[in-house]
């Protein structure tokens, strides 16, 4: 298994009391992309961050790049790319100025033209000078998936990238995925229901109280037909 | 290491630079306390030297907490520390960048101090005045790191703003009586030699707090 890029072996994770996470075990291998499912309040969020190395698992271990997070070289870092709820960009800086920003500190050469040719991709280069708080949400959105992928990370851990999306946005992030696949990074991202990219195998895992399972074949396939008829 | 503290250091002067913020909040506080200090003791008598020196810590060190916890804040506002934490720079660089930052603030905030101080108790432009900027950046650079680190654990906690003189005046009163002492001293005319002993007590306290920051930091920011 020397391509997983991260490993999870029975990860737990209380926030006093209260288990969010249980029994956590799953891998990210290059070149995959898996989705992770689960409903409002199941710890999908929370799972992007330990995963991240952000929040500490309360039991279990875990593994990125073959290190525990906390242990991990900062340089190493420069590997994973990670979306977030929050969107971790500047509200009083312009669209551009973040992106630069995070390029410097990723130590992307020519941080200002690869931050100018991203916002191309993203389609916001023309608002590239205005601040980051005059744009809308889906713009943010679009913003932070450029900021996490900005530096072509090995590991992608995106929390919910669809959501604010306009279909535009969604065959964007579609077309970034495959893009990432086919440089052999792994992604993983979560979702509120299960959701297929054209041209992608997407592992699909349901996240609750029991742990991620992975969704049977037949489920899957019920699942993603249930959610079609409904759109 | 210094790609990301140049990146990181740029981008909060340039956050102040477009809002003012920070500059606003330091220069206003420290008008306010030093007005407070000349209404209570008045500009003149016998002891002006030290009452200036006293009004010139007291307005340092309370801009100072305003300023690093500022810079922190910010951080932690928009969710960004996350991004930081998430980049390859180093934990000890991001606390390098910050301690730099609050540093330039205090600076900022110490210029126009020194410069009421003159207005507010008829001092006079000169030797005494220029002596003080060892005296006056030993200080601060200690106050920085102090506070820059106590920020970061009173950041994780409702009401940290609240918090942070609470814990950081305790921990400051060491330097704070040698800034105060040195300060006095230069004040009423003397040379630097005969404050030694206050300027190597903040240069151990300097020593001791940025030092603790640099080690420490890693492990206060990171989230449970």
């Amino acid at each position: 298994m020397t391509d997983a890029v991260l490993q999870a072996y029975r990860i737990s994770k209380f926030f006093g009391d209260r288990p969010v996470l249980h029994g956590i075990n799953f891998a990210a291998r290059s070149g995959q992309a898996a989705v992770v499912v689960g409903r409002n309040g199941v710890g999908k969020s929370t799972l992007i961050r330990v995963f991240c190395g952000l929040a500490r698992p309360s039991a279990g271990r875990l593994l990125l790049f073959g290190e525990e997070p906390f242990r991990l070289a900062a340089p190493q870092f420069r590997r994973l790319g990670v979306l977030l709820h929050q969107t971790l960009l500047y509200p009083n800086l312009s669209a551009q100025e973040n992106l630069e920003f995070y390029g410097e500190i990723y130590g992307v050469a020519e941080p200002a033209a690869h931050a100018a040719q991203w916002l191309a991709r993203i389609g916001l280069q023309r608002v590239a000078g205005e601040p980051v708080s005059a744009l809308s949400r889906g713009m943010e959105q679009r913003l932070a998936i450029a900021r996490a992928m900005l530096a072509d990370p090995d590991l992608i851990l995106l929390d919910e990238p669809f959501a604010a999306l306009d279909p535009d946005g969604v065959q964007m992030l579609a077309a970034l995925i495959k893009e990432a696949l086919a440089r052999q990074a792994a992604v993983v991202f979560t979702a509120h229901a299960p959701l297929e990219i054209e041209g992608v195998d997407l592992g699909l895992f349901r996240l609750d109280s029991d742990g991620l399972k992975p969704f049977k074949e037949e489920n899957r396939r019920r699942a993603i037909r249930s959610l079609l008829r409904r759109h | 290491m210094l790609e990301g503290f140049g990146a990181i250091v740029r981008k909060d002067l340039r956050l102040e630079v477009r809002s003012g913020e920070s500059t606003v909040a330091l220069v206003s506080l420290s008008l306010l306390i030093l007005v407070v200090m000349v209404l209570a003791f008045g500009p003149g008598g016998a002891r002006r030297a030290e009452v200036a020196a006293g009004a010139l810590w007291i307005a340092l060190i309370f801009a100072g907490t305003l300023g690093a916890s500022r810079a922190l804040m910010a951080e932690r506002e928009s969710g960004c520390i996350r991004g930081l934490l998430l980049s390859p720079v180093e934990p000890a660089t991001i606390y390098a960048a910050k301690l730099a930052v609050a540093l330039i603030f205090m600076a900022e905030a110490g210029v126009a101090v020194l410069v009421m101080l003159v207005l507010f108790f008829n001092l006079e432009f000169g030797g005494g005045l220029l002596r003080l900027i060892p005296v006056f950046l030993l200080g601060a650079l200690g106050l920085s790191a102090l506070c820059t680190l106590l920020a970061t654990v009173s950041g994780r906690v409702r009401a940290g703003g609240m918090l942070l003189p609470v814990l950081v005046v305790p921990l400051f009163t060491p330097a704070l009586i040698a800034g105060s002492k040195a300060s006095a001293a230069l004040l009423a005319g003397q040379s630097l030699g005969a404050v030694a002993t206050w300027l190597k007590l903040l240069c151990a306290f300097d020593v001791l707090f940025v030092t603790a920051g640099y080690l420490l930091f890693e492990h206060v920011i990171l989230e449970d």
